[in-house]
């Protein structure tokens, strides 16, 4: 009754440094032979998929075997955490990218900077966001496992209803709420658009593209004060307020999966998501475009995108190189374009995306993706890769929630919001 | 010769075919069914349908192969064998290890006693996630140090800290208290021991109030998640509450086979709550108080 | 009572030390009442063995934490009662208290009613009573997430069951998981249903212990089936009452579950409860210090609360002995 799911956890290595109970393990490497321990939350197709990877890579590989251990991804960290705790690390965990500046100041956590310069790895082949999130200061904590960005995803059968054009490449906020008012029909409890109101970093990043398209940015160069308190900011709060209070086109939706079964009932008429979200939509005739951006904004279209990091441990230098080499090849080219093309995930790498036939293919798989693939290019800038940021992201859900949910004004939300900001980054950088 | 006196009859109350609790206990059993019976149909719904909001109570496709692929789909097999061992073999230590205490505390008086079932209570006073990480500590610490089996990754891990709880204790304190001491007493007097007091006449008079400790001793254990998220590190070792997570991630969670898992994984606790529900409703006879 | 003969073998254990010969009576009933001490501690150790290992030890660790500044990187830095400090003037933690108590005292006699009446209900040999019993029980079994998502839905503000049934009687549409004043009444009910199974279980087990005589007297005598229940059977119950009043107590202060699946703390803060505070102080900010030093001030206060509750408890409970 206590114990029932719970969630995300991550402890004190104080705790570790009290016991010194701190030893690295070393699993099963004798005589050249390297077992290496990988925790990895991958399901269905992905699992599937992955597993043949792994095989393929043993059967090259006789001195190394991968025990792959299924850790549902929003587990992983505490996992991760307590398993540090008692001297016993994976090799290798999927890491989401959100916890990449805690995750750095973890000492197991390997350096990969002079691993990534490598010749025939190709750092910068891997895309700038996924890039910004691997690399926490100096540090580079991982290699990127996955990429993702937000795009609409709207309903052609609404739309043609409504008598509306489809969404263009350069459609503008002002054309998707006019949009969004026009495909809300009460008397069908069909809405324009929708938005989560649970207070987690879902709905707060699906707002910081708004603020960026809007030309505004969230932090003061150099992460020191709260910048989103300005033109830009009230700006897309006003519009969110328009559509959410005002016009009753927006969808708040309580739970954070019902969306978009709700999309996939034909209720809502346009969904900003992920590439993920494309296969729960089998009934719906479904249309991907870009997002739209702020007329007379210096922001343009712009996007966000949430990749993860393979993470390595230190649990020895043999485990450590042998680590590295199968992660480097995992993340080659030619293995994240089989994964790509197998699981309809986007690819890790420009040169996969970019090649010829390849957008085409994946659509076959997934009708869409490719606007998704295309719209890698669109992300410009990634969230702030400091240690207050999961603070500093529950006073942001504060604030656009509020203002969602009619229990605030928008100017009065964003001061609110950045005075407590300015406050958790003084005192951080007070503490030290 | 007396007239033999007929029989008095005693007038008949009008009686209806059926008791009228029904009426009550009928649409209250459904309400508090609804969860289940909305399990029980989105697991036999195919996937496109499955993906509705409103949920769609009454498919125009069922597909019961769910089940069988939810079951092949993953170890489901080794992951229901774990959680029945780890949840009997809990069960019978808390019986046993908390009726011995239980009756300690509320029969025996012994120095320390108000001070060490307060701080028994206070373990239950605070959330688990606070006191994980040093649990896992110790237990790796006994792993190595103690008894292998009972370490890190081993199934003693995930029984030993469960052996017995306070709120076995509590519970059963609480229990005990309110059976007449008459009996106890009697049996004292005629220089029965402790133990044998406890065992032939406590106990037995505490048929419900064993079977609601197991029932939901069990219920606890099979529905235990952290603890053996965090001590489990081959997929072998798995209880069920983990393998259900393989149909949920973030990118798409297979619906129905996960509602199929889920169900799975409820029969065996409705089947212990049904036959333990017996024992919840003692039969007066049992307890030798009818008449008295 | 009789002295009982002095042939009687006397377990060493059973001595009461003052028991050197003199008043038989007397030293019968020290006897019975006797102070055990190897005996009672005997008894106890097993389970106090384990529960302390892995309960109260692990209270210790966290309280030693709560006096430094911990975080991911190792070494914390004691600081004294900086993290105590802090938390006087941290408002999020005086809403959190707020919260919790609001939710306790929605959810605790709720429950108990509840599961009370449904207990008596459940008391009697009818037809299929076996299903309504199990009926009850199944809401202990399902699972926290699949409880949320069914509350979730119906309590959906446009697609939502509660909402079309309000709407059939011409009351208007609330917002309820989207509104803070009424979000965490919505996770109070979805609690009480969740819990009402280990009310009945409870109650079901207690109601055993009245005698059937009694009730049994109590109908000849003329009295109403609502005067018994009001007059016998509640005060019968009081001990398991007590038992359930001090163990819905303790989970409602440490809840922390519904809350995670479902609303996350929000909307703006309205369902954060104080164990939610915790866990995001120390798993999303990974303030382990603060984290345990709240942690520390909860445990105070079930203590405080508990505590209370046995005190009145001893003046309302009967106890049949």
């Amino acid at each position: 009754m206590r114990k029932f799911v719970s969630p995300l956890l991550a402890v004190g290595l104080t705790v570790l440094s009290l016991t010194a109970c701190g030893t690295n393990s070393t699993t099963g490497s004798a005589g050249g032979k390297v077992t290496l321990q990988m925790w990895e939350g991958y399901t269905g197709v992905e699992q599937t998929t992955f597993s043949h990877l792994v095989k393929e890579y043993e059967a090259a590989n006789p001195n190394v075997t991968i025990s792959v251990l299924p850790v549902n991804n929003d587990d992983t960290l505490t996992k991760v955490q307590t398993a540090l705790a008692g001297g016993v690390p994976p090799d290798i965990a999927y890491l989401y990218g959100s916890w990449a500046p805690n995750v750095a100041e973890i000492p197991q956590v390997v350096d990969l900077s002079s691993v990534v310069k490598r010749p025939g790895v190709n750092w910068d082949d891997f895309f700038v966001g996924e890039r910004d999130v691997a690399t926490v200061g100096n540090k580079v904590i991982g290699i990127p496992a996955l990429v993702d960005n937000l795009a609409v995803v709207y309903n052609k059968t609404l739309f043609a209803a409504a008598h509306l054009t489809p969404p263009s490449p350069d459609w503008t906020w002002n054309d998707f709420a006019a949009d969004a008012q026009k495909l809300t029909i009460a008397s069908k409890k069909q809405f324009g658009t929708a938005y989560v109101t649970p207070e987690s970093e879902d709905a707060v990043w699906h707002w910081e593209v708004l603020l960026w398209e809007a030309g505004g940015s969230l932090l003061t160069a150099g992460n020191k004060a709260a910048a989103f308190d300005s033109a830009a900011g009230l700006r897309t709060l006003e519009m969110l307020r328009t559509m959410a209070v005002v016009q009753h086109s927006m969808y708040l939706d309580p739970s954070d999966n019902e969306y978009a079964n709700l999309f996939n009932s034909g209720k809502i008429g346009m969904l900003v998501t992920g590439p993920w979200d494309l296969s729960a939509f089998p009934n719906v005739h479904y249309g991907v475009q870009i997002m739209p951006s702020f007329p007379g904004s210096a922001g343009g279209h712009q996007t966000i995108s949430g990749p993860d990091n393979w993470v390595i441990f230190n649990n020895g230098a043999s485990h450590v190189s042998a680590a590295e080499n199968f992660l480097l090849w995992l993340t080659a080219p030619a293995q994240v374009r089989s994964f790509s093309l197998a699981t309809g995930d986007l690819p890790t790498r420009a040169s996969v995306a970019a090649a010829a036939g390849f957008d085409q293919e994946m659509n076959k798989e997934l009708p869409g993706v490719s606007t998704f693939i295309e719209n890698l290019a669109n992300v410009k800038q990634a969230r702030p890769q400091i240690p207050t940021y999961p603070k500093i992201s529950t006073t942001l859900a504060n604030m656009v929630v509020s203002v969602l949910v009619g229990s605030s004004q928008p100017q009065a939300a964003l001061t609110t919001a950045a005075n407590q900001v300015n406050q958790i980054l003084n005192a951080a950088n007070a503490g030290g | 010769m007396t007239a033999v006196p007929l029989p008095q009859r005693r007038p008949r109350r009008f009686r209806l075919r059926f008791n009228p609790w029904h009426l009550v206990l009928a649409p209250v059993s459904v309400i508090l069914v609804f969860p289940f019976f909305w399990m029980l149909i989105t697991s036999l719904e195919t996937q496109p349908e499955s993906l509705h909001f409103p949920p769609v109570l009454t498919p125009h496709q069922l597909r019961p192969a769910n089940y069988p692929d939810a079951f092949n789909a993953a170890p489901f097999s080794h992951f229901f064998v774990n959680s029945i061992v780890v949840a009997v073999v809990t069960v019978i230590c808390n019986l046993v290890l908390c009726s011995l205490a239980g009756y300690a505390f509320a029969r025996m008086r012994f120095f320390g006693r108000t001070t060490l079932f307060i701080v028994l209570m206070a373990t239950l006073m605070v959330p688990f996630q606070v006191t994980m990480i040093p649990q896992f500590l110790i237990e790796k610490w006994l792993g190595v140090h103690v008894l292998a089996s009972v370490g890190i990754n081993h199934i003693g891990a995930l029984i030993l800290p469960n052996a017995a709880t306070a709120f076995g204790v509590f519970f059963l304190r609480q229990f005990f208290k309110t059976l007449p001491l008459e009996y106890e007493e009697s049996a004292r007097v005629d220089g029965a021991r402790r133990l044998t007091v406890l065992w032939r006449i406590v106990l037995p008079l505490s048929l419900p109030a064993l079977a609601t400790l197991a029932a939901l001793t069990f219920l606890d254990s099979w529905n235990s998640f952290l603890w053996p998220l965090l001590v489990v590190n081959s997929q072998d070792g798995m209880t069920l509450p983990i393998g259900l997570e393989t149909f949920q991630s973030a990118h798409a969670t297979q619906w129905p086979l996960l509602m199929a898992a889920n169900v799975m994984s409820l029969v065996p606790m409705l089947i212990v709550f049904f036959a333990a529900q017996r024992y919840f409703v003692r039969s007066v006879a049992a307890t030798g108080l009818g008449g008295a | 009572m009789a002295s009982p003969p002095s042939t009687l073998r006397r377990r060493w254990w059973h001595r009461d030390p003052g028991d050197v010969g003199g008043n038989p009576a007397g030293r019968a009933a020290r006897r019975f009442v006797s102070s055990e001490h190897v005996g009672g501690w005997a008894f106890a150790a097993p389970a106090a063995v384990i529960i302390v290992l892995f309960g109260a030890v692990p209270i210790v660790w966290s309280i030693v934490l709560s006096f430094e500044q911990a975080s991911f990187s190792p070494g914390g830095k004691f600081v004294g009662l900086a993290n105590y400090r802090e938390m006087v003037h941290d408002p999020t933690v005086r809403q959190a208290i707020a919260h919790t108590l609001e939710y306790t005292a929605l959810f605790v006699p709720l429950t108990m009613i509840v599961g009370m009446l449904l207990a008596v209900a459940m008391n009697r040999k009818i037809r299929f009573i076996s299903l309504y019993r199990t009926a009850a029980y199944v809401t202990m079994a399902v699972s926290t997430i699949n409880e949320a998502l069914i509350f979730l839905w119906l309590f959906d503000p446009s697609y939502g069951i509660v909402n079309y049934v309000a709407s059939l009687f011409g009351l208007p549409q609330q917002p309820f998981l989207n509104s803070p004043s009424q979000a965490l009444g919505v996770i109070v009910v979805m609690t009480v249903w969740g819990w009402t199974g280990f009310a009945v279980i409870i109650y079901l087990a207690a109601l055993q212990g009245i005698p059937q005589t009694v009730l049994d007297a109590a109908a000849m005598d003329g009295a109403r089936p609502w005067a018994t229940f009001r007059r016998i059977t509640v005060p019968m119950l009081s001990p398991a009452s007590l038992f359930l009043a001090v163990w819905l107590t303790i989970n409602a202060l440490q809840l922390f579950d519904e809350v995670y699946v479902s609303t996350q703390g929000g909307p703006v803060g309205a369902t954060t409860v104080i164990v939610y505070y915790i866990y995001e102080q120390g798993f999303q900010y990974f303030n382990i210090g603060y984290a345990s030093a709240i942690a520390l001030i909860l445990l105070i206060a079930t203590l405080v609360v508990t505590a209370v509750q046995f005190r009145a408890g001893r003046r309302y409970t009967h106890y049949r002995s």
